[in-house]
């Protein structure tokens, strides 16, 4: 040990062969430099370690069984075994009709709701050739999917803090999402599984009084966000924690299809709110936020928790401007008595959720049953990166790149 | 070395920030309600437990076709020709007793089909939320108004009303053949 010192080596192994990086002022090093210097050199001995992460562990975000093969503290591999909660959503679909399978929609990214139920009712409008909808059930749809964007990242970025050791933030964020719901529950009766948004209209008009209380909302959230980043976002351990590691080039991240605030995040420009507009979302004004690299690379798992902060301050932007707007009107006339497309035409819609592109491709065989539902999650597409952008580094770091991603199982095993 | 000390005085500054927020919020009134003896209020239209009025219940499956899981169980027997079960409180005439109605609470995703498409709204989502039970037979429910005994006995009465008709239509279809054949040998 004294050897190692002396050499100013800046880690070594101790008796138990673990790795030990050296912290001392004298040193002065980042240790990530330490781990990097630790990973090239050759020196390593020891057999390989393959342990099971999960799938019952807090901070793999529900039921993922991750295989880690570890050389001492360092990563080398990360396998991902899914299908935990495999609910057989896209055969079940293919069983009952096409409203009734809006609510198993909710239930397959269970933060958000209203955006599952919206990518699926899309499609199923698109495949009916259903285009003219109310002013006001296509304002409503944007306005519930907006708030279910922000009550999904405030989720996100107080487990990943939770996930950096965090503690006091992961509490304020669920206090405002909690808000969220009750605005929620308030117009549709339930608090996370909404079967709110059906095909050609919504399931209950907005009560009275319901959009001034989210103005209220707004208005109140806004502080607390700016709280929320002086607490947590500002915070420098917590940058010099996150801003170094789980790097994602962004050309790895295209070649993956990732999407969502994982694209996003290693600085690529591409939301289908803004590049392929649908609904009404052309008429609002908003930023798409990306990865800046701030404190170091870009792409980092900081960058990708960066721009879901900046994305719920443009959810704000769009929600005032929508709920300034919205027109009075019938939300029940354009729902079909009979939804019955004509056989062998199929559909196949994407739309923006919170963890990135949900795309459900539809084939009708003329009866109101579909033929075929599949559905395209972001977060199944995402889990595959954590591979890429955990190699090389600490197993604490795994739990922090988990959170960076941030998936919901529900999404992931469908 | 200069960075590491650039280090040690911008994470004591931030965590100072971060803690003159959780000071300012020291005073403030805590958000959690101490659930058992406490409860917040639920808005008009929550969904929770099921219940049906039973006594408007038309028999008209509608409620049991749309559910998405399949969890309510409805029965019917016809009325005969000479009993008048009334109306319900809509209007829509009754026109046969619903023997059975049973709804599964633990296959129920509180998806609120069966309320909408309900002709006479007697199926409903009440605020009642604490409904955890020891066993999973406790969590059908039943609506029935029917006793077990007078249910079984109309169903009986109904098959065997059925099967009269059945025979009645047979010995017609007989006698018709008869007839027939005596036709023919003619
Ligand atoms: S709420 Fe939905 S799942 Fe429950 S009984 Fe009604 S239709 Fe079925
Ligand atoms: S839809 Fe209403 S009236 Fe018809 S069977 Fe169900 S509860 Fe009875």
């Amino acid at each position: 040990m004294f050897n190692n010192i002396f050499k100013k080596q800046r880690y070594y192994f101790d008796s138990e062969g673990l790795l030990v990086v050296d912290m001392s002022p004298s040193s002065a090093v980042h240790y990530q430099e330490a781990v990097q210097a630790a990973t090239q050199d050759a020196g390593f001995s020891g057999e390989d370690m393959v342990i099971n992460f999960g799938p019952q562990h807090p901070s793999t975000h529900g039921v993922l069984r991750l295989e880690v093969v570890l050389e001492g503290e360092l990563v080398k591999k990360v396998t991902p075994h899914l299908g935990y909660l495999h609910r057989n959503f896209e055969k079940h679909a293919e069983y009952i009709p096409y409203n009734e399978i809006v609510p198993y929609t909710d239930r397959l990214d269970y933060l958000a709701a209203m955006n599952m139920n919206l990518g699926y009712v899309l499609a199923v409008e698109k495949l009916l050739g259903l285009t003219e909808l109310p002013e006001r059930v296509e304002y409503i749809r944007v306005i519930c999917a907006e708030f279910n964007r922000i009550a999904s990242h405030l989720m996100a970025i107080g487990t990943f803090g939770l996930d950096a050791g965090a503690i006091t933030p992961f509490l304020w964020a669920f206090r405002d999402r909690e808000k969220i719901l009750d605005l929620f529950e308030w117009l549709s009766g339930a608090r996370m599984l909404y079967n709110y948004i059906w095909v050609g209209g919504v399931a209950r008009d907005l009560p009275d009084g319901w959009v001034e209380k989210a103005k209220e909302f707004l208005d109140y959230f806004e502080p607390m966000m700016v709280e929320f980043n002086n607490l947590l976002t500002h915070n420098h351990i917590f940058i010099e924690r996150t801003a170094h590691i789980g790097i994602l080039p962004a050309d790895v991240a295209i070649n993956y299809a990732a999407t969502g605030p994982v694209l996003r995040g290693s600085g690529v420009k591409w939301d289908l709110r803004r590049d392929q507009p649908y609904s009404i979302y052309d008429r609002f004004e908003f930023d798409i936020p990306v990865g800046e690299g701030m404190y170091g690379p870009v792409g980092s798992a900081f960058d990708r928790y960066w721009v879901r902060i900046r994305e719920i301050e443009e959810s704000v932007k769009i929600l005032r401007q929508a709920l300034d707007q919205i027109p009075e009107g019938d939300v029940f006339e354009a729902i079909p008595r009979k939804i019955r497309p004509p056989a062998g035409k199929e559909a196949y819609f994407r739309s923006e959720a919170p963890r990135g592109e949900i795309g459900f491709y539809i084939r009708s065989n003329g009866s109101d049953i579909p033929d075929r539902v599949k559905c395209r999650s972001s977060c199944f597409v995402n889990i595959s990166l954590i591979d890429e952008i955990s190699r090389g580094q600490l197993v604490a770091d795994l739990v922090i790149n988990i959170g960076s991603i941030d998936i919901v199982l529900g999404e992931v095993d469908r | 070395m200069r960075t590491y000390f650039r280090n040690v005085y911008r994470s004591l500054i931030t965590i100072l920030i971060g803690m003159r927020q959780t000071w300012r919020h020291l005073f403030t009134p805590s958000v959690t309600l101490q659930y058992p003896h406490e409860k917040w209020d639920l808005p008009v239209g929550t969904r929770q437990q099921l219940f049906v009025n039973i006594d408007d219940c038309i028999g008209c499956y509608k409620c049991a076709r749309i559910c998405p899981v399949d969890c309510i169980y409805i029965d019917t027997v016809k009325a005969k020709p000479d009993e008048d079960l009334g109306k319900a409180s809509t209007g829509n005439p009754i026109r046969q007793h619903v023997v059975r109605f049973d709804i599964d609470m633990f296959k129920c995703c509180y998806c609120n089909f069966c309320t909408t498409v309900c002709p006479t709204d007697c199926i409903y989502m009440t605020d009642k939320y604490e409904t955890s039970v020891y066993d999973r037979s406790n969590g059908i429910y039943h609506f029935s108004k029917y006793a077990p005994d007078y249910a079984a006995k109309l169903i009986v009465d109904e098959k065997e009303a059925e099967a009269a008709k059945a025979a009645a239509r047979a010995a017609a279809k007989e006698k018709a053949m008869a007839a027939k054949k005596a036709k023919v040998a003619e």
